[in-house]
């Protein structure tokens, strides 16, 4: 029998990328014969999503089953071998890169890895206000070193490093402070899409508070769309409004943060929620 | 200090070259078999005290006092090639930056067995059974697959557990291991937990593992030391840490720890007043 709704329905919010059979392999060179090609991996088979605007969506899923590939092709690092990847409307799964280039602004991205993706010659404030120069020689005024220097200290600030870091050079911070400038690098362009891969796990728990209240407001103030790759659940319940769980490159469970958490469909989503240590003694838990 | 500690360092001090300290008067011990969990927050100066006593601290940076025992030898006793030796033949690193850590340019097999033959001198045949072994326990799923791979064709988590079972391979009598779970899910993390609870017992392994993770303090370590800007805060058993914290820093980092289990529970950055006193109290023990 059918339970007649109570609540109003409302209108979901308008999707920014919506995602339709994404497929997508690697050549295995491991297992290459000498005179063939190398047999294909499949990391994603065919994928349907869609990241609603100004929300954020948390991606999950065990180590290797494809969440940073995915996180790839949303912002055509990659290109799928099937699928469309629709961006507000326009399926930029095929275009080549002079077509991607005006979009390149809109979407940025926040890696695991914060030193390879630092320039170590260039100091701090320079990294942040370099996408500035970059993209403010189209349609847009051009703006002058001195305010694009201001931009980038008020991007660190905003990330919680005090204007003195923006002269250190990048081998001179921690691990934390790294994580934070390529932040501060994302959001000084006040972009509509970012990915963040696993951009807390480097953080301690204080940074982390910091840095995901931040985002949070980000996304609320700027109408920001994130996608929130993380193995954290706890940081994943607290920040997103929805959660992908991914498996070997195929979608587990999808839906907003309180239903999948509260009622996990599946076995691998229970069993991740009961692998989270809390910070609590407990001589059982390795049971 | 007992003769039989893994691991000593009095009053350790490292200053950039400016003068300007990075670890203050640090104290602590490791006994075989122990993990000590090493917290604070970013640029507290939890890797510089690994990097201090694997010797591999930035140029910029030096040790302007105190002393560090390893297995009772007073490092500073010793010349560079000594010490080298001396480190190389009783600890592991697992880095913090996993993903910049492996050479981009050789397979991931070499990697872990290099230092297998070269260093400990076992036979090619063994390291690579061994390799096999620990790629296995770290939950790699296609481990042969995985040892003729280039880092590149591994994903983040996977190349962390790889540096992981490098580490762990020679079973050395002490194991750095700085964030060495940031990359992984939780139930590989379980997993890697349990293997350093295992080589815990079956070699009396001791591990000083950097994280800022309270969950994970909680079940993996016994002592913990609590930095703040290069200063030991606090230095207790887990237990006291968890039920009867002394610092207000420790209670502090403990409220800022967000939890799975109480959404609703805010968690919030350590308050500025807190951090704003405990820099003031460094500052006037500096003018000294
Ligand atoms: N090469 C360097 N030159 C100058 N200062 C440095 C250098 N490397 C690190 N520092 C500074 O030393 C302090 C301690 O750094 P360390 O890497 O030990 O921090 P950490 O506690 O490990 O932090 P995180 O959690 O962010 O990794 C930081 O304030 C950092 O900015
Ligand atoms: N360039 C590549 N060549 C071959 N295989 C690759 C390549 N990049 C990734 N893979 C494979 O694709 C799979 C998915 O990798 P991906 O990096 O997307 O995983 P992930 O979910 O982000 O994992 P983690 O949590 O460990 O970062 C892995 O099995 C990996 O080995
Ligand atoms: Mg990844
Ligand atoms: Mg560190």
């Amino acid at each position: 029998m059918a339970v007649p709704l109570t609540c109003p329905q409302t209108d979901p919010a308008p999707a920014l990328f919506s995602v339709r059979g994404l497929r997508l392999s690697f050549p295995d060179s491991a297992h290459k014969p000498l005179f063939a090609p190398a047999p294909r991996i499949e990391v994603l088979k065919g994928l349907d999503l869609d990241l609603p605007k100004g929300q954020i969506t948390g991606i999950v899923g065990e180590s290797g089953s494809g969440k940073s590939t995915l996180g790839r092709v949303l912002v055509r690092l990659m290109r799928p071998d099937a699928g469309q990847v629709l961006l507000n409307g326009q399926d930029i799964s095929t275009l080549n890169e002079a077509a991607l280039r005006p979009l390149r602004r809109n979407l940025q991205m926040i890696f695991q890895d914060p030193m390879s993706s630092l320039n170590p010659r260039h100091k701090v404030w320079r990294i942040v206000a370099a996408p500035l120069a970059r993209y403010e020689c189209g349609s847009a005024p051009q703006i002058g070193l001195a305010e694009r220097r201001d931009q980038a200290l008020r991007a660190l600030e905003r990330v919680g490093l005090d204007p003195g870091f923006g002269e250190r050079y990048p081998h001179e911070l921690s691990g934390g402070q790294r994580q934070r400038v390529g932040i501060a690098r994302a959001i000084a362009l006040e972009p509509e899409f970012i990915l963040a891969d696993e951009i807390v796990s480097g953080l301690d728990v204080s940074s982390q508070a910091q840095v995901l209240s931040l985002l949070k407001s980000l996304a609320q103030e700027m109408n920001l769309t994130i996608a929130f790759i993380s193995h954290d659940l706890s940081v994943i319940r607290h920040l997103c409004d929805n959660v992908i769980v991914l498996n070997r490159g195929e979608i587990l469970e999808n839906g907003s943060v309180e239903q999948v958490f509260s009622a996990p469909q599946s076995d691998i989503t229970r069993l991740l929620l009961d692998a989270i240590p809390l910070p609590e003694l407990d001589d059982k838990w390795f049971d | 200090m007992t003769m039989s500690s893994t691991l000593n360092i009095q009053n350790l001090t490292v200053s950039l070259r400016s003068g300007l300290p990075l670890l203050g008067q640090v104290n602590l011990t490791l006994e075989p078999g122990e993990v000590r969990a090493l917290v604070g927050e970013s640029g507290a100066g939890k890797s510089m005290i690994g990097k201090a006593v694997l010797g591999t601290l930035p140029p910029a940076a030096r040790v302007s006092g105190g002393q560090i025992f390893l297995r009772g030898q007073a490092l500073d006793r010793l010349n560079a090639a000594q010490r080298r030796h001396c480190v190389a033949q009783s600890a592991a690193l697992i880095p913090q930056d996993p993903l910049t850590a492996l050479n981009p340019v050789r397979r991931i097999a070499p990697q872990i067995t290099d230092p297998l033959t070269r260093i400990h001198g076992w036979s090619t045949e063994r390291a690579q059974a061994r390799a096999l072994d620990l790629l296995e326990r770290v939950e790699i799923r296609d481990p042969a697959r995985v040892m003729r791979s280039y880092p590149h064709e591994l994903s983040g988590g996977m190349r962390q557990r790889i540096l992981i079972a490098a580490a762990f391979a020679p079973s050395p009598p002490l194991i750095v291991a700085d964030e060495p779970t940031t990359a992984l899910d939780v139930t590989v993390q379980k997993q890697i937990l349990k293997l350093i609870r295992e080589l815990q017992k079956e070699v009396g392994t001791a591990v000083l593992f950097v994280t800022h993770d309270m969950g994970v303090v909680a079940k993996i370590s016994q002592k913990v030391s609590v930095l703040f800007q290069g200063r030991v805060m606090e230095d207790a058993t887990t237990e006291a840490i968890f039920t009867n914290p002394t610092h207000p820093y420790t209670r502090a980092l403990i409220a800022a720890t967000p939890s799975y289990a109480d959404p609703s529970r805010s968690f919030s950055p350590v308050p500025a007043e807190l951090i704003a006193q405990m820099k003031s109290e460094i500052a006037k023990e500096e003018v000294w």
